[in-house]
């Protein structure tokens, strides 16, 4: 009975890598972010190596394929599995980069992803100074959802002397990555 | 493709119009096997998409907000509710805002309600999250975090030091309950239209931001349990409704199997339970008229004031329930009490609320 849905799956990538129509990628990325909603599908997922599919994605030219494959990302990285996999598949830099990207729904997906990510071997990683200091930042936007999710991972996710020393930072560094559009 | 037709360039304080509120068109290209049983946009659903909080536009301005929250009631207990006179409208219509105890609840009465026929006009329901507030939604995230942990039977390995910490007031909300159990669990009738017509009594302000008009706290006490029959299914079902999926989002087979097992004792329960709400709610309106009646021709309470219907007593088959019962029917006529010793105090104060409501009438 759950042949079937592998199958369904399957033919989700077959089309994902068979078709030329960026419409159809997107609209099957999309589909595929969704399934990534639910733990029932992790193992069949990870079967079909989807988690290489959304990380690939991560580096398109297409905001919209960027959105949706880190939005798949968001969806299952909290099983332990896809964690560890994501980890060792260097997934961390594609995914703190997208914390840059102008698409409030990437950088959302972004910030909660590298918090699910964190581990106590991956924090020095996910924690970096860059990205403290982009959290402090996004704290203060004016989008309520983003300064909300900056917040908890700062309170959270990092220590006190790490908001400080990006604090002290970025009052020297008048560059940083820009907040996104909307 | 589907683009969103973006409005405003507004940023996401609440109380602006989000860009992620306005409605994305159908998507009309999709292959035949992704299908689904109704058209969808294009989008992709996380956790930072999701809320408690619900954003109803296109309710028509009627002075239909008892209405409205009575049907969205009836997917789980709600917090609190107001309108939203600042956000932008149509033109005859008013914007309201709910939040849900449980983030499940919302999640079903948003799939139920959307794009639903109310007094003649289409509802846009979408998920407000602009609404949390930082605590609700750390605690929105820990929640998904238990829930993969349970459901892929792992113990998260990072413990996060400050989230337990200043959590002293969540308590159990975030643990048991409906939110991911797919358990039928015990039908609760508790909450419902029949208390909400007493809630007025207890009215309770929270003091949200952005001064909106705020109506009084609908929320029930000992219902634990909030999401009642629903979730049972869609507990299992969400992941899989999800805007881009086609009805063929699982294959036919597991599909059955869904509706099949959770489903029994659920919908059994459901329909008596709202015929027996709607006959309790006609008989306590019925009472409410008498005792304002009461109240206008006579001050002594005593004689028909408080006379509220007797709730017709229920066994349901067992000791426990029939004690949360008993309790629940007490509150209930303490609630009851309040309401007609209020009215006979100073009977404006309680016909006050809808006049200005029908201000708002055109």
């Amino acid at each position: 009975m759950e042949l079937g849905r592998l199958e369904y799956l399957q033919a989700l990538v077959t089309e994902f890598q068979a078709t030329d129509s960026s419409e159809a990628k997107e609209q099957v990325l999309a589909n595929l972010a969704n399934f990534a909603y639910d733990p029932k599908n992790y193992e069949y997922l990870r079967q079909l190596q989807v988690l290489d599919l959304f990380l690939d994605m991560l580096t398109e030219e297409s905001e919209t394929l960027v959105e949706f494959a880190m939005g798949g990302l968001c969806n299952l990285c909290l099983d332990r599995a896809n964690k560890d996999y994501i980890l060792e598949a260097n997934g961390v830099e594609p995914i703190i980069n997208c914390l840059s990207s102008s698409n409030e729904e990437t950088v959302m997906s972004a910030v909660t992803t590298l918090m699910y990510l964190t581990t106590p071997q991956s924090r020095q990683q996910t924690t970096a100074l860059p990205v403290v200091e982009c959290m402090l930042r996004f704290s203060l936007s004016a989008s309520r959802r983003l300064s909300n999710l900056a917040t908890v991972f700062l309170e959270d996710y990092c220590t006190p002397r790490q908001v400080e020393e990006a604090r002290n930072l970025s009052k020297h560094t008048a560059v940083g990555i820009p907040l996104p559009k909307d | 493709m589907a683009a969103g037709s973006s409005s405003s360039s507004g940023s996401g304080g609440p109380g602006d119009a989000c860009r992620h509120h306005a409605q994305l068109g159908v998507c009309e290209s999709r292959a035949k096997y992704r299908e689904g049983r109704r058209p969808r946009a294009v989008k992709v659903y996380t956790i930072n998409l999701e809320s408690r909080y619900l954003l109803i536009q296109g309710v028509p301005a009627l002075g239909v907000m008892k209405e409205l929250v009575e049907q969205f009631a009836l997917y789980g207990a709600i917090e609190e509710y107001h309108a939203l006179d600042e956000y932008p409208a149509e033109q005859f219509t008013e914007v309201y805002l709910i939040k849900f105890q449980k983030l499940q609840c919302a999640r079903v009465a948003k799939k139920k309600m959307d794009e639903r026929s109310f007094f003649g006009s289409l509802l846009h329901v979408c998920y407000a999250p602009e609404f949390e507030t930082v605590q609700e939604t750390r605690e929105k995230l820990q929640d998904r975090r238990k829930y993969i942990a349970k459901a892929t039977n792992q113990r998260d390995c990072f413990v996060l030091k400050k989230a337990e910490g200043p959590k002293k007031t969540i308590s159990k909300n975030s643990e048991g309950g409906c939110p991911w159990s797919t358990s039928g669990s015990h039908a609760t009738s508790n909450w419902g239209p029949s208390c909400f017509t007493t809630s007025h009594g207890v009215s309770h302000n929270t003091g949200h931001p952005s001064g909106n008009r705020h109506q009084s706290l609908f929320t029930l006490p000992q219902d634990d349990n909030g999401c009642a029959e629903t979730s049972g299914y869609f507990g299992q079902n969400t992941s899989l409704t999800g805007s881009v999926h086609p009805g063929g989002c699982t294959p036919p087979t597991p599909l059955m199997q869904q509706r099949t097992v959770p489903i029994d004792n659920g919908v059994e329960r459901f329909m008596p339970r709202t015929t027996h709400l709607q006959e309790r709610k006609r008989k306590r309106e019925e009472g409410n008229k008498f005792s304002l009646i009461g109240t206008s021709a006579d001050n002594t309470e005593v004689i028909i004031g408080p006379q509220l219907p007797e709730i017709p007593k229920v066994d349901m088959d067992d000791d426990s329930l029939n004690t949360s019962a008993t309790l629940i029917r007490s509150k209930l006529k303490e609630v009851a009490d309040s309401v007609s010793r209020t009215s006979v105090e100073k009977p404006e104060s309680s016909s006050a609320k809808p006049l200005v409501k029908q201000r708002r009438r055109i």
